[in-house]
């Protein structure tokens, strides 16, 4: 998948310095890469920045792009490099520590507020694994990419892809298993 | 959320769905967009200032590094290439200036006269 559709017109003519195509792949892509730029920084507003700088690298290394891969998969790894350069930057390790009512065991909040608190919930969750970890489940389970296009995002073997999705996946399981809102 | 085996290939759409929703960026998506655009004659202009730049800082110390190289490689070659004087063979090393040589002496039939023996001890030359 990966942003699927008929990037290839759009990436040629970005490439000739249409700035109209490149516009539109921003569009096209601008929710996938700030939610990657979000699972490895946490702050929505460092995220965007990241995504941001990540945009504007691959526009100007638009002619680097070898148009036989897919498009959202080199796109993905330089918006991905951008979020992982921008934290060892801020030299915060986006680990902040889990509230107790995260974590699990406390008191259960209503179905009404269930929601919310799951994302932010999630999101704490995220925040306690490796980034790299990060990246391959957002990556496989949110944004649709393979296996193999991970590994050439993340620049790591395709069962080292599979192994941290799945640590990913447990652990975050494992997190919200007692958070489940009810079903009838 | 439903279990998945160890290295299901499948995306878990549940899980999926709920980090999307975690995920996803609550400001307006056109404003990223118009954000981003804004900077486009921006990173252009910046990325081809800085290769120049990098370039001409490559210039000089190249140039040194290069001239160096060609310094070292020369001293090197010479030490190494440079013709050792042959060795002399040991028939010519022992051979006197003047006279019988040693293996005119050794294999000689008649004893060797004793006052050309200890020419040749005293003088070799």
């Amino acid at each position: 998948m990966g942003g699927s559709g008929p990037n290839e017109s759009l990436v040629a003519r970005a490439i000739a310095g249409d700035r109209v195509a490149f516009g539109v792949l921003v569009e096209r892509y601008a929710g996938q890469a700030r939610r990657v730029a979000r699972a490895v920084l946490g702050d929505p507003d460092d995220a965007d920045d990241a995504a941001q700088d990540g945009f504007l690298s691959a526009l100007v290394k638009l002619a680097q792009y070898d148009p036989r891969r897919p498009f959202g998969p080199w796109l993905m790894r330089i918006v991905a490099n951008a979020a992982t350069d921008r934290r060892r930057r801020r030299n915060v390790r986006r680990s902040e520590p889990l509230e107790p009512s995260l974590v699990g065991g406390g008191p259960r909040p209503d179905a009404a507020a269930i929601r919310s608190e799951l994302g932010d919930r999630l999101r704490a969750a995220l925040a306690e694994l490796p980034e790299r970890r990060r990246k391959a489940v957002v990556l496989f389970d949110v944004e649709g990419y393979s296996h193999a296009e991970i590994a050439g995002i993340l620049g790591i073997p395709e069962g080292t892809v599979r192994s941290e999705v799945f640590h990913a996946r447990r652990h975050l399981r494992t997190l919200l298993a007692d958070w489940k809102e009810p079903t009838t | 959320m439903k279990d998945s085996q160890p290295f299901d290939h499948r995306p878990d759409p549940e899980l999926g769905a709920a980090l999307r929703a975690a995920l996803d960026p609550q400001g307006d998506q056109s404003a990223f967009v118009v954000r981003v655009m804004a900077q486009y004659d921006n990173a252009l202009d910046r990325a081809s200032i800085p290769t120049l730049e990098v370039l001409a800082s490559w210039f000089r110390p190249g140039i040194a590094a290069a001239a160096a190289a060609l310094v070292l490689g020369f001293l090197f070659g010479r030490t190494v290439l440079e013709p050792t004087p042959a060795t002399e063979s040991f028939d010519a090393a022992m051979a006197p200036a003047e006279g019988p040589g040693l293996a005119a002496l050794v294999m000689a039939q008649d004893p060797p006269d004793a006052s050309v023996v200890l020419t040749s001890l005293v003088e070799p030359q």
